[in-house]
């Protein structure tokens, strides 16, 4: 580890690094870890887009993307049938209409109390964000200091993850999403197949 | 006679997908092809009710805030059927479209997360157990999760109970055995026949009561006192035995042995 470390060996590093790391990894830990041997940021970071650009290739399962912050490995989401068919996973629970809408809100306007989702939804969402909670999209940051102090939730580290995004701040913004107030051309639905599921949560 | 219930009217409306009234309302607006701004409150009023009502034909649980924005719209409606006043008085149905926009927004970006739900919820990313380091040690002030905090510190608290657990505490005899089969042995002498679940019933300390009945047991063994039960669960009457204890006895009873 003393000695300078070549182009190949920091590659050969960094992808077992990103292999064994249980959580999206940033280039700056690489770059500290390896500080005895003289490597930049900079130089990870290079390693690092090349990587991601040669494993994006279809004859491999693992791709390399850039997420909350740091990098981690994910396989295609194409081949989730195979993998569920080996680990026998029959399906994945999915996220109801109503997760998704408090998802949006706490996103969106973060951070924000029950009270204000409540209000937005126009219907009780208590049992929502405890389940949101208990799958660690959501997390408690404090409380608001108003009249019976409620708390505050914002998204966590496990949302960005699970959408893939670098911040929450990523999100398009709903006010350019509607482009046409007439509500005759927008439509609301997220989706036929998103109503079935409802109340899964 | 009819033996099969007549199936009702048409197929069943999808009523409990809506994921609250204001998502019903956008869906009968949109049935209606018009803009949210002019919401036809009448029309919209007289259908929202319909919903209600079947809603509970099919005994579906109609949530309160269904009624409040029942309620909301029948105020709306009659205050639309009123002669306007002036011109100028601004639309009674401000506040529902301020809110119906804000719902929109909040549904088209939860449209956009179930769209990227779908394709990511299929990733798997590669786990080796036994590597729990965290890459992102450093945590911001701000990450810190309160409900993780608060169940961390719970579970702190329980060990540190299951290590420490209360000292068990001796606390001094409040009766004594012989102090008690005075008592009941003077009674019985002097009353000539003592009920005695009676006497146990009124005592309320429940060591007190434990403490009798062993004196009573006490005196029975030695004969100063009879005790008869004539059935099962019935009242215990004491009388006075065949023998006279004297205050040594009745003091030193628990020492003798058997």
């Amino acid at each position: 580890m003393e000695s300078r470390v070549d182009r190949e060996t920091l590659s050969a590093l960094v992808e077992a690094i990103l292999l064994t790391a249980s959580g999206p990894v940033k280039a700056a830990a690489i770059a500290e870890a390896l500080a005895d041997s003289d490597v930049e940021e900079a130089e990870v970071s290079q390693v690092l887009e090349a990587m991601c650009e040669a494993w994006d290739r279809p004859d491999r399962g693992l791709r390399l993307e850039h997420v909350a912050g740091g990098w981690r490995c994910v396989t295609p989401p194409a081949l989730d049938p195979y993998l569920r068919a080996f680990h026998g996973i029959a399906a994945r629970q999915r996220l109801s209409q109503a997760a998704l809408e408090v998802l949006a809100i706490v996103a969106h306007r973060q951070p924000v109390t029950l009270p204000e989702i409540n209000f937005l939804r126009g219907t009780n969402s208590a049992g929502v964000v405890h389940t949101l909670l208990d799958r660690k999209l959501l997390r408690m940051a404090g409380r608001k200091k108003v009249v019976g102090k409620p708390f505050l939730y914002r998204t966590s580290q496990e949302f960005l993850l699970h959408f893939g995004l670098e911040r929450a701040e990523d999100l398009p913004d709903p006010e350019e999403l509607v482009q046409d107030e007439s509500g005759m051309t927008v439509d609301g639905d997220p989706e036929p197949g998103a109503r079935d599921d409802l109340e899964n949560l | 006679m009819r033996l099969v219930e007549e199936e009702p009217q048409g197929p069943p409306v999808e009523l409990s997908v809506f994921s609250g009234p204001l998502d019903l309302l956008l869906h009968l607006i949109r049935k209606h092809e018009v803009s949210i701004y002019e919401i036809p409150i009448v029309d919209v009023c007289d259908q929202y009710h319909a919903h209600l009502q079947e809603m509970r034909e099919l005994d579906l649980d109609v949530a309160g805030e269904y009624l409040w924005m029942a309620s909301w719209l029948l105020h709306l409606k009659s205050k639309m059927l009123l002669p306007q006043v002036a011109e100028g008085e601004e639309d009674p149905r401000e506040e529902l479209v301020e809110r119906l926009l804000a719902y929109r927004r909040v549904k088209e970006l939860a449209s956009i997360l179930y769209d990227t739900d779908v394709v990511r919820r299929c990733l798997w990313n590669p786990v080796i157990p036994g590597t729990t380091r965290q890459t992102d040690t450093v945590l911001e002030w701000e990450d810190v999760d309160l409900r993780l905090l608060a169940h961390t510190y719970l579970e702190v608290m329980q060990r540190f109970e299951a290590f420490h657990p209360p000292a068990l505490k001796v606390l001094p005899l409040r009766f004594t055995v012989e102090e008690k089969m005075s008592e009941i042995y003077r009674r019985v002498i002097s009353d000539g026949l003592v009920p005695l679940l009676r006497d146990l019933h009124s005592r309320t300390d429940p060591e007190e009561v434990v403490v009798v009945m062993v004196g009573v047991l006490e005196l029975v063994r030695l004969r100063g006192v009879f005790a008869e039960q004539r059935l099962p669960f019935a009242e215990i009457y004491l009388r006075p035995g065949d023998r006279t204890l004297s205050e040594k006895e009745l003091l030193h009873s628990g020492e003798q042995g058997g």
